[in-house]
C-alpha cells in the first residue's frame, strides 16, 4: 500500500509524536540524571546533557544498595518460577483441551471462578496461611502459588491447543505413548509461540513484583532487586543523592527492558491473544 | 470394548494427575483464604495473640463508623476518574496508527514502555519528575508562567499525580488492545458505507464504535477492577497515606490494619466488604452491558 501524505496523516503522525515523546521523555530523564554528579541536579532550566558524564553512580550504587543480594534472589525466583509455572500451565491446558477425565467442566469452572474474587480478599488470609506454613521471610510465597496455577496462561495456551490437531494424540497413542510423552514430544513443541510468550509475560510479572516480597518478607537477606530499590529510596530521601537512586531504578528496569526490545513481537501478540478473548 | 473401558480410565487419571498443580492451588491458596476471611472477619483475630473469639458483627460496626475507611473509600473512587481519559487517548492513538503512519511500530514500542517497567522504578522517575523546586514537570509549567503546585507534599495533588500516572502508564497497552480490534474490522463495511456516501464521521460512529464496544467494555470493566485496588502507588509516594490520609486507598487501608496494626479479623472484615463491592460492580456491569453491546453476526 502507498502511503499518501494528506493533512490528516501529518497531524494524525503529530498527535502520534507528542504522545511518544511523553511517554519516553521520564526515560531519558532518568538515564540522564543517573550520568550527573550530585551537586548538577539541582540546575535551573534543566540540563539534559550531563557536563561532565559521571558514571560513578553506577559503581556507587552497588555499595548504597542491597542489590546484588535483590538481584540475586530476584533472579532465583523469576527463574523458578517461569520455568514451573511454564510446565505446569501448559500441562493442565493440554489436559483441559485434548483429554477427557472426570468432572473436568467442573474444574475448569472452578478456576474461572477464582477470576471473580478481587486479590484484595486474600491478602490477610495469605498471610496467616504462609505464618502457619513458616513461609513468612522465605521466597517461598513469590514461588510456589505462582508456580501451581496462572490462569490466563492456562487460558492461553488451551485456545492454543484446542486448535491443533487430535489426531495427532490419537495417532500417539495407537503408537503406545503415553500421555505426559505425548504431551512432551508433540502438543508442547507445538505450542512454542504461545509457550515463549508466556514465559516473557511471566518474567516481566515476577521481576517486576514488588507486592508480594513487601508483604511477607521482612529481613534484608530476602530483599528482591524491587524492594532493594524501594529501601535506598527511603534511606536517600534525605540525602537526596537523586542520580544515585535514578542508577538503581535503571538497572531495576534493564532486564525487562532488553528482553521487551528484542521479543518486542512477543509481547504485542500475547496482549492481542489474551487480551481479544476477554 | 472393555479394552476401550481401560483406555478410558488411563486417561481420566492421566488428566487429573496434568491439573493436579491447579487443583491444590485451588484449595490451599484460593478456597482456604478465602474461608478464613469470612470467618476472621468475625472475630477479633490478631496475629501477636495465640486466641481469637468470635465478636459477631462488632468488626463492621468499628469499620462503617471509622472516617479513615470513608475518607479511604472516596480516595479509592476518586482512582476511577481517569479512566474514561485513558479510553479515550488510546483510542485516539489506536486510530492513528490503524492508518498506516510512518514509524507506527516505533511509536508501538515506546508507548509500552511504562507498561513494562517496574513500578517502584516508575514511582522513583515520578518523584524526581514531579518535585516541588527542581522537577522537570514544574520547570516546564514555569516555562508558561505558572507557578506549579507541590505534587507529593499535597494530598490534592499527590491524588492528581497518581491518577496521571496511572493514564501515562496505561495509555500504550490499552491502545494495543484497541489496534487488535480494529484490525478485526471487514473492510466491506467502509467499502459499503463509502457507497452509500457515509463520511468518514459517520463511518467511525456507525461502523467503528459499535464495533469497538465490547473491547471497550472489557477495558472498562478491568479498569475499574484494578483502579478500584490501587495500592502500591500510594505505598510508594505516601508511606503513611498522605497528610489528613489525602491520599490513603481502601487497600492501603487494609494493609495499613492488617500489616502494621496486626488486626487481622478486622481487616479481613473490611476486605470482605470491598471485595463484595467489587463483585456486585463486576457482576452489575455485566448485566448492564449486554444491551449495548455489540455482539456481533
Amino acid at each position: 500500500m502507498k502511503r499518501k501524505t494528506s493533512p490528516k496523516r501529518v497531524a494524525a503522525f503529530l498527535v502520534l509524536l507528542a504522545g511518544a515523546c511523553t511517554m519516553v521523555l521520564p526515560f531519558l530523564w532518568m538515564l540522564s540524571t543517573s550520568l550527573k554528579q550530585a551537586n548538577l541536579v539541582y540546575t535551573i532550566p534543566p540540563q539534559w546533557i550531563p557536563n561532565p558524564f559521571d558514571w560513578a553512580n553506577y559503581k556507587e550504587v552497588w555499595h548504597a544498595a542491597n542489590l546484588l543480594t535483590g538481584i540475586k534472589n530476584s533472579t532465583v525466583i523469576t527463574l523458578l518460577v517461569v520455568v514451573l509455572s511454564t510446565l505446569t500451565s501448559s500441562m493442565s491446558a493440554f489436559a483441559f483441551a485434548k483429554l477427557h477425565f472426570p468432572a473436568k467442566n467442573a474444574i475448569f469452572l472452578m478456576l474461572l471462578s477464582t477470576m471473580m474474587v478481587p486479590g484484595v480478599v486474600l491478602l490477610v488470609p495469605d498471610f496467616i496461611i504462609y505464618t502457619r506454613l513458616k513461609w513468612i521471610d522465605t521466597l517461598l510465597p513469590m514461588i510456589v502459588p505462582a508456580s501451581l496455577c496462572n490462569i490466563s496462561n492456562i487460558f492461553f495456551m488451551r485456545q492454543y491447543m484446542v486448535g491443533l490437531p487430535s489426531a495427532y494424540l490419537d495417532a500417539a497413542k495407537i503408537d503406545g505413548c503415553g500421555y505426559f510423552k505425548a504431551y512432551w514430544r508433540i502438543f508442547l513443541p507445538l505450542c512454542k509461540p504461545a509457550v515463549v510468550t508466556n514465559a516473557i509475560m511471566l518474567f516481566m510479572g515476577t521481576w517486576n513484583d514488588y507486592m508480594t516480597p513487601l508483604l511477607f518478607t521482612h529481613s534484608e537477606a530476602r530483599q528482591t532487586v524491587q524492594v532493594a530499590i524501594a529501601m535506598l529510596n527511603s534511606h536517600y530521601e534525605q540525602q537526596t543523592d537523586i542520580p544515585l537512586v535514578m542508577a538503581a531504578s535503571l538497572i531495576a528496569v534493564l532486564p525487562v527492558l532488553i528482553l521487551f526490545i528484542t521479543c518486542q513481537k512477543y509481547f504485542t501478540d500475547s496482549l492481542v491473544m489474551t487480551g481479544l478473548k476477554g | 470394548m472393555k479394552k476401550g473401558n481401560k483406555l478410558m480410565r488411563r486417561e481420566g487419571i492421566a488428566g487429573l494427575l496434568f491439573v493436579t498443580p491447579q487443583i491444590v492451588y485451588f484449595l490451599l491458596f484460593f478456597l482456604l483464604p478465602l474461608c478464613i476471611c469470612i470467618y476472621a472477619a468475625f472475630t477479633n483475630w490478631n496475629i501477636l495473640s495465640v486466641r481469637h473469639t468470635l465478636v459477631g458483627l462488632r468488626n463492621f460496626d468499628k469499620l462503617f463508623a471509622d472516617p479513615k475507611f470513608w475518607k479511604a473509600l472516596k480516595n479509592t473512587l476518586y482512582m476511577l476518574t481517569p479512566i474514561p481519559f485513558y479510553l479515550l487517548f488510546a483510542l485516539a492513538f489506536a486510530y492513528c496508527c490503524h492508518k498506516k503512519i510512518l514509524a507506527e511500530k516505533a511509536f508501538r514500542v515506546v508507548y509500552y514502555l511504562p507498561f513494562i517497567s517496574s513500578i517502584v522504578s516508575l514511582v522513583l522517575i515520578w518523584k524526581w519528575l514531579f518535585n516541588a523546586q527542581y522537577g522537570l514537570v514544574n520547570n516546564f509549567l514555569a516555562l508558561f508562567g505558572i507557578q506549579g503546585p507541590n505534587w507529593l507534599g499535597d494530598p490534592v495533588w499527590t491524588r492528581r499525580m497518581i491518577v496521571l500516572m496511572i493514564s501515562w502508564k496505561m495509555i500504550g497497552i490499552i491502545s494495543i488492545y484497541y489496534i487488535a480490534a480494529l484490525k478485526n474490522v471487514p473492510i466491506s463495511y467502509y467499502e459499503a458505507a463509502q457507497l452509500d456516501g457515509a463520511s468518514s464521521w459517520q463511518q467511525f460512529r456507525d461502523i467503528t464504535l459499535p464495533i469497538l464496544t465490547p473491547t471497550t467494555f472489557y477495558l472498562l470493566v478491568t479498569g475499574m477492577i484494578g483502579s478500584l485496588q490501587t495500592f502500591l502507588e500510594v505505598q510508594l509516594f505516601t508511606p503513611d497515606g498522605g497528610r489528613g490520609y489525602g491520599v490513603g486507598t481502601i487497600v492501603f487501608y487494609i494493609w495499613q490494619k492488617a500489616f502494621e496494626s496486626s488486626q487481622m479479623g478486622y481487616a479481613c472484615a473490611c476486605a470482605g466488604v470491598f471485595g463484595l463491592f467489587i463483585m456486585l460492580l463486576t457482576i452489575l456491569q455485566l448485566t448492564v452491558s449486554r444491551k449495548w453491546v455489540y455482539e456481533g453476526e
